[in-house]
């Protein structure tokens, strides 16, 4: 019985593992649509929601089945409960990609001011928290904890992104009050990518619970 | 030593070995239980979990190849020194086995005989003991009115509760449990599970299960033994939620055993 336990867990960890690649998919797309100011690319990201939250629902239901069916201890109660908080980061992840694909949406048709993005360092600040997210998935496939270990440091270089970011998008706001709309947008993506970078902590947690049984705290 | 947290221990075993013949069945163990909790004790079959609880009240002294080296300390008293009666070992440490065992005599009968053996014969007072025990054991309501009838028509549950206000009949502090629910069906196993939660208000409670989901239900501290060694013993939720040993973790997630 444990061992087709075992077997159905480690289909469910695929499982979750593609749903969090799905969800990095669509925040590494939506800002490639963003440097590339490409409504397609936005447009296809904001059709991937559907089945992100599919997705998401249907392994929540099969995390609570595996519950029900085996009363799972120890690391296979913590490996559940890792899975449950991942699946929730992810399904944000992915939301807030859609959130910069609408951004996208919403700013492309002005073609003025489109090197904005890189200006601000929006892709730069992408692919610190894309490494974070990636790293945190890989630490839960492969139990390895070294992937995570400079997450607080590395968030920390995040947040201090976005700072920097807020204090160079009020400036280009004072020099030209034409590009409001986009810099206001390109804050928010700023803060969307920043909760990102939060939510790869949030899984670095839980993988490191899973593996270690200590709950502990990436600030 | 597994010292359990700050918590009053009533049993303590110190380097206890035993021996059936030449076969080794009990190593080194040494622990502590705890008063007016209930300690479980889990591992694979064969393990000694049942050896260990057998200890407890001496019941392996009618074992002929069975011999035994360190001491159980009871209240502080050695229960294996020359001078301890195990007689009043067993009235204090009271057992529960597998298998339901009435006496095949009225349901009342059942309940009043170790209060008779240990010299008890006022009518009213015994009326008294039995009424209390078959209360404590959660029996009272479901056999009131049938006090004389034999406890062989029972039904498997009920006859498991009655050998529980048996054993709460002459007073004991302890009260051993060697797997009491693995005859019983679910509803009479949490009517148990219910009333043990009940009984560590007033009694320490030792239970052998291989039912690891009870165990986690149920008690309170747990051991895990694994070829007659202790090999780690905590907090119950510190065992099914994030235990120390690698043999512990492999065995309670299904992995051996």
């Amino acid at each position: 019985m444990s061992e087709k336990f075992h077997t159905e867990m480690e289909v469910a960890k695929g499982k979750v593992l593609l749903m969090g690649h799905l969800a990095v998919g669509m925040l590494e797309d939506a800002v490639l649509a963003l440097e590339e100011n490409d409504p397609h690319r936005a447009e296809e990201v904001r059709k991937r929601k559907r089945d992100l939250s599919d997705q998401a629902n249907a392994l929540e239901e099969e995390m609570y089945r595996l519950i029900a069916l085996y009363q799972p201890m120890a690391k296979d109660m913590r490996m559940i409960a890792c899975s449950l908080r991942l699946i929730s980061s992810a399904e944000r992840i992915g939301r807030y990609g859609k959130d910069i694909a609408n951004v996208v949406l919403a700013t492309y048709s002005d073609q003025r001011f489109d090197d904005l993005v890189s200006a601000l360092s929006l892709p730069h600040m992408a692919s610190l928290v894309i490494g974070m997210i990636n790293d945190s998935l890989e630490a839960y496939r492969n139990e390895d904890l070294t992937r995570v270990a400079h997450h607080s440091a590395r968030d920390d270089t995040v947040d201090a992104l976005r700072h920097t970011i807020f204090r160079d998008g009020i400036t280009y706001m004072m020099e030209d009050p034409r590009t409001i709309t986009r810099c206001t947008n390109y804050l928010m993506v700023a803060r969307y990518l920043e909760r990102c970078g939060d939510h790869a902590c949030k899984i670095a947690e839980k993988v490191t619970y899973m593996v270690t049984g200590d709950q502990i705290e990436i600030r | 030593m597994v010292n359990l947290m700050s918590e009053q221990s009533i049993i303590r075993t110190s380097n206890l070995n035993l021996w059936y013949g030449e076969k080794t069945a009990l190593k080194d163990i040494s622990m502590e239980v705890p008063d007016r909790r209930v300690t479980a004790l889990i591992g694979p079959s064969g393990c000694g979990k049942s050896t260990l609880i057998r200890c407890f009240n001496r019941m392996n002294d009618l074992v002929d190849i069975c011999r035994i080296t360190g001491r159980i300390d009871f209240h502080g008293n050695n229960i294996y020194a020359k001078e301890s009666d195990p007689v009043e070992i067993r009235r204090k440490i009271g057992m529960v086995f597998q298998k339901p065992n009435p006496f095949p005599k009225s349901i009342y009968e059942n309940v009043a005989y170790g209060p008779r053996i240990h010299g008890m014969n006022d009518k009213k007072r015994l009326d008294e003991i039995v009424e209390k025990s078959l209360r404590n054991a959660a029996l009272w309501e479901e056999v009131k009115e049938r006090l004389q009838d034999s406890a062989m028509g029972l039904s498997g549950g009920q006859q498991q509760r009655l050998c529980i206000a048996r054993t709460l009949a002459v007073e004991p502090e302890v009260i051993l449990m060697d797997e009491p629910c693995s005859a019983l069906d679910p509803i009479a196993t949490s009517k148990i599970e219910t009333l043990i939660n009940d009984l560590k208000k007033q009694y320490c409670v030792i239970i052998v299960t291989h039912n690891m989901q009870q165990a986690a239900r149920v008690s309170d501290y747990t051991g895990f033994m694994y070829l007659g060694e202790m090999i780690e013993c905590g907090t119950t939720t510190q065992i099914f939620e994030h235990p120390k040993e690698e043999l512990t973790e492999n065995y309670i997630t299904g992995r051996f055993g």
